[in-house]
């Protein structure tokens, strides 16, 4: 003990801090073929096996080293926020959600991974492309920020026990768009009268929690004709007479649903789950949302999940196709990350045609392909018939891309729940559709004035 | 030169000298060095995780912009107001229960014990859990509370949590169940410390229960009660889950308190300096808190 004297414990510091500077090159090398993934925890386990399975074989293919963290949905969220925001980054993650790829791209803290998606871009619906090009407000032009790999979009979920129970076939279900949803009202008419007291004919997300209201807004937005909202060159058009019109009905119908009781009263306080579990306790009758989650959770029980009809979007109004909005998942590669070559390495074998298709029937097809040869080329995609009509839906039929792709001002809108708090307004404050667009408007022109975005 | 700089600055290296002496106190030799080797890990682990992540914060929320933008914003409004209802109505009706708790506890008797031992197990189970667990009581379509409301009277239950006000009021209640038997104990053992020698001569003098309370519990127990309402309002004023996984700030943002409308702004909507912010803007209750509990902590050496 009393060889410890102040020199001793200062020689003993500089030795340390010597061993450790020397240490540092071995370090930086031995990182320089190992990426750090943080991924979303799947919502089946097969979900995370085909991901670990994935990383397995491009381990083994390439030599690198992939050490990926599965984070459950918001954790994953709050991590990605503070290392954005503190500049601890890793070398990769999800869009988590999905329209932080927009708000990162123009902030400028995204890697530029045009040359990754080159590699597959002829194979790419136009969708997923235009979901993945995003305006940088550093440099001010557009380019690829993100490497889309899963789509997904809204389908239609229905019980079908509970539409005979009523007295009803599947088959009766309307085409159009507002009768398609009016005829649940008359089931659940039918299955009060026969002592179902919690019965609900619509699940609608009309809630200010999670992604689904936004979607469920769009959709409505897009059935009634308001699909021009916000247009590829990233500009605005509330003052658009049609698209005005398309809102007040977007607004109008779902809130008109809700206070005349055929939407659950909780659904204004419901998380993303909170449809899913009400549908699955048969609450609802039908469920307007998005991927075939709701059928996946219950592939087990096998009675149940054959009494799901999965059916893709009505016509609209007038008796035209409505395309379905697609939701690209993004992986994303942020400024400061120490592997890029590695990571970028990763996700252009993540994107070869195979390797993705696997990943995804790993995940029993809950989310579906961006790329139509894939599920053209796999008769698995068609073997199911909750997956053949999703994938129908998603993979063949008509697509528009999220408007936060055309400017990332909308990726605010949706994460401030501007069109939610209409829906609130009108349900809960009294307040009538029309008054409510013009409220929701008038925050939408605020928050685009903060995102310019410069004509090429 | 050489001189008239040695005259110059031996006063200043005298005053250094001492006051290295006065920073080394009676220590010599290799104690100093050892004391130093003692407090350094302290100091490091202080620094990093107090030091550090407080002044980040407020770098964080330095910003001017931030405050107008936060209070511009009508759900901040509504949030400032629930925070004081939150904080005026859970801490007041959660210490005086337990001021009265804390009086039926002191009786004497097995079965006391025993339902001292039930009352503070809301206290001692996991918060998210049962914070969890009342969401789905109240939930009103399907929730238990509900569901008995209807076999009993046939009729429908209230919907907890889709307004704003009853929402807020199963928050407040939540966190009441919830933190009320942690003040009881404490209050309890404020009883329990005051000597029985005061009671039997107030007894003596043909004093009742009431006047017992008046002249010997509340003049006793006074800085205590006060201390524990000052920490609680400092703990409630933290708190997240009683509002997160009752009511998730909802319906229509209309629950929020500061605590659960800065992670909100932070990670909902990205904007992590606005969450900082949020609560940044707490500090002007939170700094008084804290030095008028300092001030009571002085004074209550010499009392109890």
């Amino acid at each position: 003990m009393s060889n410890l004297s102040r020199r001793s414990v200062l020689r003993g510091s500089f030795g340390l801090a010597a061993g450790g500077a020397l240490a540092r090159p071995y370090i930086a090398n031995a990182a320089a073929k190992t990426a750090t993934v943080w991924w979303v925890q799947g919502f089946a386990q097969e979900e995370d096996a085909a991901f670990k399975k994935v990383v397995a074989d491009y381990e083994k293919a390439s030599g690198n080293t992939i050490e990926y963290s599965i984070i459950p949905y918001a954790p994953e969220r709050q991590k990605i926020v503070s290392a954005v925001t503190s500049g601890e980054v890793p070398d990769l993650f999800q869009a988590n959600p999905s329209e932080i790829v927009a708000l990162y791209a123009w902030q400028g803290k995204l890697v530029d991974v045009t040359d990754v998606v080159e590699t597959q871009k002829s194979l790419y619906t136009e969708t997923a492309l235009l979901s993945s090009q995003c305006y940088n407000g550093v440099t001010k032009h557009r380019s690829f920020y993100g490497v889309p790999y899963v789509g997904a979009v809204f389908t239609n979920h229905i019980w079908k026990p509970l539409v005979e129970k009523a007295g009803f076939r599947i088959e009766d279900v309307p085409k159009t768009w507002d009768a398609y949803y009016d005829f649940f009202k008359g089931v659940q008419k039918n299955l009060r009268k026969q002592g179902m007291r919690n019965v609900y004919a619509l699940g609608f997300q009309v809630t200010t929690n999670g992604v689904d209201p936004n979607n469920t807004f769009h959709y409505f937005l897009i059935a009634y004709g308001g699909q021009d909202i916000v247009t590829k060159d990233g500009q605005l058009h509330v003052d658009d007479p049609k698209v005005r019109a398309a809102v007040v009905k977007a607004l109008t119908y779902p809130t008109t649903a809700y206070k005349e009781g055929f939407v659950p009263p909780g659904a204004i306080n419901w998380n993303d789950a909170d449809d899913n579990n009400a549908f699955h306790s048969k609450q609802t009758i039908m469920d307007l949302d998005g991927t075939i989650s709701t059928e996946v959770a219950i592939i087990k029980d096998k009675e149940d999940y054959d009494s799901i009809v999965t059916m893709g979007l009505p016509l609209s109004n007038e008796g035209k196709p409505i395309p379905s909005q697609l939701t690209a998942a993004n992986c994303l590669i942020p400024e400061g990350a120490k592997n890029v070559a590695v990571a970028k390495d990763f996700l252009k074998y993540f994107i070869q045609p195979q390797v993705n298709n696997e990943y995804l029937k790993g995940g029993l097809g809950r989310n579906t392909p961006i790329m139509p040869s894939i599920v053209k080329n796999d008769p698995w995609w068609f073997a199911d018939p909750h997956r053949k009509s999703y994938t129908n839906q998603a993979v063949l039929g008509p697509t528009v891309p999220t408007y936060w792709s055309f400017n990332p001002a909308y990726a605010q809108v949706q994460t401030e729940h501007v069109w939610s708090a209409a829906w609130m307004d009108v349900m809960t404050h009294g307040m009538s559709p029309e008054a409510a667009a013009d409220k929701a408007f008038k925050r939408i022109e605020e928050i685009f004035a903060k995102y310019p975005i410069v004509q090429s | 030169m050489a001189s008239a700089s040695v005259l110059e600055f031996a006063p200043h290296a005298a005053s250094q000298a001492s006051l290295w002496r006065h920073l080394r106190g009676s220590l010599k030799g290799s104690e100093y060095t050892w004391a130093i080797a003692f407090i350094v890990p302290y100091v490091a682990v202080f620094v990093t995780f107090v030091v550090y992540p407080a002044c980040y914060g407020l770098w964080m929320g330095s910003s001017p912009a931030l405050y107008t933008s936060l209070f511009a914003d009508p759900i901040y409004q509504d949030t400032a107001v629930n925070t004081l209802l939150f904080l005026g109505i859970a801490v007041n009706l959660k210490m005086f229960c337990a001021l009265l708790m804390s009086g039926f506890f002191m009786r004497r008797g097995w079965w006391v014990k025993v339902l001292l031992m039930i009352y503070v197990l809301p206290w001692a189970v996991p918060a998210l859990p049962t914070f969890i667990s009342i969401h789905w009581m109240l939930n009103g379509d399907w929730g238990l509370i509900n569901n008995i409301f209807y076999h009993v009277f046939q009729e429908d239950g209230p919907s907890w949590l889709n307004g704003r006000w009853l929402a807020l009021g199963s928050a407040i209640y939540s966190h009441i169940w919830k933190w009320m038997p942690f003040w009881t104990v404490i209050l309890l053992a404020g009883r329990m410390a005051i000597p029985q020698d005061l009671y039997d001569a107030a007894k003596v003098d043909g004093a009742s229960g009431w006047r017992q309370f008046v002249h010997i519990n509340f003049p006793l127990l006074a800085n205590l009660y006060l201390i524990c309402t000052l920490l609680s309002t400092i703990f409630t004023l933290g708190d997240f889950n009683s509002i997160y996984f009752v009511t998730g700030g909802g319906p229509a943002n209309m629950t929020h308190v500061l605590a659960t409308l800065g992670i909100r702004d932070a990670f909902e909507l990205a904007q992590p300096r606005l969450g900082v912010a949020a609560v940044m803007s707490a500090l002007p209750l939170m700094i008084p808190l804290v030095i008028i509990l300092m001030r009571k902590l002085r004074t209550a050496e010499v009392q109890l």
